[in-house]
């Protein structure tokens, strides 16, 4: 396990570095994407940009809302640097929104925008995965298997690397998709189908997984669920062709 | 007829797919997980250790069970530590007796840290940890490192760098109320 970086006197997380790291090889690998399909490269730097931007903001401003007691006594930690300060969900929102008035105020063709940015996201979460791997993060559920590997004492699935794997799977399918010239679009459901087609197989192999009612687990529920959506859009493109 | 095939794809997806859920299912009453060893990791139950504190009294983790914990690593070389701290006094004070601060300091002489204490009006507990044995044990590589432990001594979240006021209500919530 590598939590942290030692260069020279820099104590750097690894986390985040696989955070940046990964940010930024979506963003390239999406440009390469764009020009497969006639789009400018840069559209889909500057949407990122636009979407990081929106993303930072909203989860920071989302944080202080939530924890305003705490903001009112301190008000400059509101634009303080403190990386934990922002609230998730609010933030991805808040960058789709982003990117997509981005998208929306350049004119550019929404389905070939979300067929260049697939592959990308695909490829920067695999290496999010391998991060999450060196930093001891999101571990897999214990197991007896030749190829677990040993984290804080206990035998477990490398579920990082299963799903590190699962996404680039998925972006090669994406991107073989995207060389086809099939109708935009069609590109951007391959690769939810095979996002959710991973979550729905290995978030069994995480050791910890947010519960829906019932003991299922629910991002398996929601994999399931885009796969199947993903495959009857995917249905009306190859079905009609 | 391709259409036929695709609907037949789309059928077996979901029978496949809800038969793999169902498989994974957790039954009620059931915990997903086996029980881990102690380990300085979120799920795991907290490393026990004992230590001196400046006050001279002794420290025993496990005393603490029944009690949140909020367990940070600091030294006073460390300006990220000497930041928070305050932070960490004001937590202490208004969640007396109802969650536990501790401020392990990582390999300094008593005299040092006694120092400090007094001038920065410090009253929390204080454990000693000369040798930085409980920092290997609890793996700490960067300064500040805190722990935060709920009530049956399982990690709930590690944060490494420094609190804000903010960041640690939002961590508080991980093990209190």
């Amino acid at each position: 396990m590598l939590t942290t970086l030692q260069i020279g006197p820099l104590n750097l997380q690894t986390y985040p570095l696989a955070l940046l790291l990964g940010g930024w090889v979506a963003l390239a690998v999406g440009a390469w994407a764009a020009r497969q399909t006639g789009l400018d490269g840069d559209h889909i730097y500057n949407a990122g940009l636009y979407g990081l931007v929106a993303g930072l903001i909203v989860g920071r401003l989302a944080h202080v809302a939530a924890f305003w007691t705490a903001y009112r006594a301190q008000p400059l930690d509101i634009v303080g640097l403190d990386a934990a300060a922002f609230l998730a969900w609010p933030a991805v929102v808040a960058a789709l929104g982003g990117a997509g008035w981005y998208v929306y105020r350049h004119k550019l063709p929404v389905a070939a925008v979300t067929d260049a940015f697939a592959p990308g996201l695909l490829v920067g979460l695999a290496i999010l995965d391998l991060g999450a791997l060196l930093a001891g993060q999101m571990p897999g559920a214990p197991a007896t298997l030749p190829w677990a590997i040993s984290l804080w004492g206990v035998a477990r699935h490398p579920v990082q690397v299963y799903e590190a794997l699962a996404a680039l799977l998925a972006a090669g399918a994406t991107i073989w998709v995207l060389r086809m010239h099939r109708r935009p679009g069609t590109a951007a459901w391959v690769a939810l189908l095979g996002y959710g087609l991973s979550r729905w197989l290995l978030e069994p192999f995480r050791a910890e997984s947010m519960m829906a009612p019932g003991g299922f687990h629910a991002i398996q529920l929601l994999g399931l669920a885009a796969a199947l959506a993903a495959l009857w859009a995917l249905r009306q493109e190859f079905a009609a062709s | 007829m391709k259409r036929t095939k695709w609907s037949l794809l789309i059928a077996l997806m979901l029978v496949a797919g809800l038969a793999w859920v169902w498989i994974w299912r957790v039954p009620a009453g059931a915990t997903a997980l086996p029980a881990l060893p102690p380990a300085p990791a979120v799920g795991h139950p907290a490393p026990g250790f004992e230590l001196p504190t400046i006050a001279g009294e002794d420290f025993d983790l496990a005393s603490l069970r029944g009690t949140p914990v909020v367990l940070n690593f600091w030294a006073t070389w460390c300006p990220p530590c000497r930041a928070e701290l305050p932070e960490l006094q004001a937590a202490g004070s208004r969640y007396a007796g109802q969650v536990a601060v501790v401020g392990v300091n990582q390999a300094e002489p008593a005299g040092v840290v006694q120092k400090f204490i007094s001038e920065n009006g410090l009253d929390f507990s204080i454990p000693l940890d000369e040798a930085a044995t409980v920092s290997r044990l609890y793996a700490v590589r960067a300064l500040p490192t805190t722990f935060f432990i709920d009530r049956q001594g399982i990690v709930r979240h590690v944060q490494v760098g420094p609190l804000t006021e903010a960041t640690l209500a939002q961590w508080l919530r991980t093990i209190y109320p």
